[in-house]
């Protein structure tokens, strides 16, 4: 496979110009990764110590392998929600490695709230459970929750991907054979019980695990009953009585050693054979990366760059390379795994749709997964186009990438506007994982065009009434649409409501996809299907 | 489909082949059995070919194996077909900019009988939200650049023409 050849001049003024700008950016999302992992609350931290418990990042260092990857999900979950006062959504989610096996991990971070299920907290757990299944990734859940947070209880209970939704996932992984464990190092009260109960195994911490539909003040309230909670449901009574538990651990360290013992027991399923080349890091520097993004979202630059320094070898077989050329398509290896890439360099027109709906098939046909980098403001609209059939084009399209049956990953690189964000595997479309850079906006248009939208339909209404506007207070309709609206397209909206699987630093991506292409080798793939084309 | 090798600057085409009992080179000319064996020195081989035996060492990096033989250094860069049979890019070029669809132009860099090089921006187009700059196709003359700023264009509109090539 033959090397992409840069035309980067890293001493231009323009890349330098990005490469500023972009590191600004990281500076600040880097900061934000770590408040929301690291930086607490001293009440919060006094009070983990004193209830002799390990905070969440502690207990993760016990159960994983030491020094292999750990691909963190939403770290930045619920940024912009509460005030900002649950970081990560108090829950922990991702792909690690344990005994060499690739596992989902759950697991609540009581060092926010108690560990307190808010809605945002529901959403990334029953996200993880998913990733779960559909990559069949046996899960291991670290339960310590004060259960659900009563003053957000609508938003935490009823609806069908609400709190119900975890444990009908925790079924769904039994019934297909997806093992798990539960460690219970603190509370898993009411709904939260069936966290352990649900699993295959489960460890309960002595002194600080317990499960109980009920917790004492409850039953005190309910029956008049006065009971302690080691009685009610801690490990002693638990592993011996009631059969609820399985494993008594005597500190924290047996218990995620225990729990790193019973993985090992684990029958190794083979996983899904593809295509594979040996290891290679990319030719050109990930950190370039950087200079080649532009800092103004409109200015267009070539996806082969960005490709450049993700793929092994920095090498692309690209395909069909004077056809349908607002849309890159090709193969390469990442991690050596071999991948179809779908990436924009342009606009969506009758062409290029049409290219990325028999690439996929191509893909889909010889079981090569497919990777998908947005950079994309639509498909291309006007007279010429729509006679063309640009909607009917865009409709296979679609029809390919939804009915795909290799596992797809999508990484948003910059702009992710309209229906290009459903052609191009966005949020709805099943994508194994789906990842943003800082800098990249979603919405249903640009943030201009939507606040000129929203202003014209409010001035043509005010006119209608006969009123006459100045420019001043056309600016003074328009200014505050486009200030919520720019916010509400910012990756850190979308991170906030799990739109994505967390925003990655550009340099980070190529490791990400390598982890996230290889947990879904666990999965098989069926063989390809579709519904119907619209010729 | 054959190899191309550059042994020290010049260019062998060659495939190594297997009969199944051991390795034969084909070079346009004729075929050469041969056999390399791990001396077990770190890159240590013996090769023998054609009745002589030989004791090399050999480095493997990503764009060339050296070989060390006989007191000697060689170095074997692998070139790809596709890449060395594809030979120029592209074709001959255009004396023309064609939108590639409706848009406005944003600004515009040169006017005519300025001198451009290859590759040099002309002009900054917006269409869908994307500002594209369009480049020149090859080094010459401006003759024409029908646009100004702000002026809208339409599919396939001539938003830029250089001045003939003098052969």
């Amino acid at each position: 496979m033959r090397r992409i050849e840069s035309q980067i001049d890293t001493n231009a003024a323009d890349y330098k110009a990005n490469y500023a700008a972009m590191s600004e950016r990281l500076k600040e999302f880097h900061a934000r990764q770590h408040a929301a992992r690291f930086e607490r609350p001293q009440r919060d931290i006094d009070r983990l110590a004193r209830q002799n418990k390990l905070g969440v990042r502690e207990r993760l260092k016990l159960l994983l392998d030491p020094g292999t990857p750990f691909l963190e999900f939403s770290t930045l979950a619920a940024c912009r929600e509460y005030d900002g006062t649950v970081p990560g959504a108090a829950v922990v989610t991702g792909i690690g490695i344990v005994q060499g096996r690739e596992v989902a991990i759950h697991a609540n971070d009581a060092s926010v709230k108690g560990g307190a299920w808010y809605p945002h907290t529901v959403k990334k757990i029953v996200r993880l459970l998913d990733v779960a299944l559909e990559n069949r990734l046996p899960v291991i859940h670290i339960c310590d929750s004060a259960g659900g947070f009563l003053p957000l209880q609508h938003g935490v209970f009823p609806d069908r991907y609400l709190g119900g939704r975890v444990f009908r996932n925790q079924v769904k992984l039994s019934q297909a054979n997806i093992p798990q464990i539960a460690v219970v190092g603190g509370h898993c009260t009411a709904g939260g019980a069936y966290v352990p109960t649900l699993s295959d195994y489960n460890i309960i911490i002595e002194g600080t695990g317990a499960i109980f539909l009920g917790g004492p003040p409850l039953v005190k309230a309910a029956t008049g009953e006065e009971v302690g909670v080691q009685e009610l449901g801690g490990a002693v009574m638990h592993t011996s009585v009631s059969g609820t538990g399985d494993y008594r651990a005597a500190t924290e360290q047996h218990a995620f050693s225990l729990a790193r013992e019973i993985v090992s027991q684990w029958k190794r399923m083979p996983k899904t054979i593809i295509e594979t080349a040996s290891y290679e890091e990319p030719f050109y520097d990930p950190k370039e990366l950087y200079g080649i993004i532009p800092k103004d979202r409109k200015t267009q630059f070539d996806m082969r760059e960005v490709l450049a320094r993700i793929v092994d070898g920095s090498r692309f077989h690209e395909y069909q390379p004077d056809y349908g050329t607002t849309m890159v398509c090709g193969f390469a290896h990442i991690w050596g795994y071999k991948v179809g890439i779908l990436a924009n360099n342009g606009v969506l027109f009758n062409d290029s749709s049409l290219k990325a709906a028999h690439f996929m098939q191509l893909c889909n046909q010889n079981r090569t997964p497919l990777v998908f980098f947005q950079n994309i403001t639509g498909y291309m609209v006007g007279r010429e186009y729509e006679e063309r059939g640009i909607a009917k084009d865009g409709a296979k399209m679609l029809m390919a990438q939804g009915g795909s049956v290799v596992p797809k990953f999508t990484v948003i690189a910059n702009a992710s506007y309209g229906a290009g964000n459903y052609g191009m595997c966005g949020r709805a479309w099943d994508a194994r994982t789906l990842f943003m850079w800082p800098q990249a906006e979603i919405g249903v248009m640009g943030a201009d065009q939507a606040a000129n939208t929203m202003a014209d339909v409010k001035i043509r209404q005010l006119q209608r009434e006969g009123k006459e506007l100045t420019e001043e207070e056309i600016a003074a309709i328009r200014e505050p649409v486009l200030e919520k609206y720019k916010r509400d397209v910012e990756a850190y909206t979308s991170t906030s409501e799990l739109w994505d699987d967390g925003i990655l630093d550009p340099a980070d991506t190529r490791n990400a996809l390598g982890i996230s292409i290889s947990a879904s080798l666990n999965a098989p793939i069926d063989d390809p299907h579709y519904g119907i084309f619209r010729l | 489909m054959q190899r191309i090798f550059q042994i020290d600057g010049e260019e062998t085409d060659c495939w190594l082949g297997h009969d199944g009992s051991r390795f034969v080179l084909h070079t346009p000319t004729r075929a050469v059995a041969c056999q390399l064996d791990p001396t077990g020195l770190p890159g240590g081989y013996t090769l023998r070919a054609k009745g002589v035996v030989r004791e090399l060492r050999l480095a493997v990096g990503p764009e060339a194996t050296f070989v060390h033989m006989n007191g000697r250094t060689y170095e074997v860069g692998r070139v790809d077909p596709a890449e060395r049979l594809a030979g120029s890019d592209g074709g001959a070029s255009d004396d023309r900019l064609v939108a590639p669809m409706p848009g406005v132009v944003v600004s515009v860099a040169v006017k005519p009988g300025d001198a451009v090089k290859e590759g040099q921006p002309l002009l900054v187009i917006e269409s869908m939200k994307l500002e594209t700059t369009l480049v020149a196709p090859r080094s010459g003359v401006v003759a024409e650049m029908p646009f100004a700023v702000g002026d809208s264009f339409g599919l396939k509109d001539i938003l830029a023409q250089l001045a003939p090539e003098e052969e």
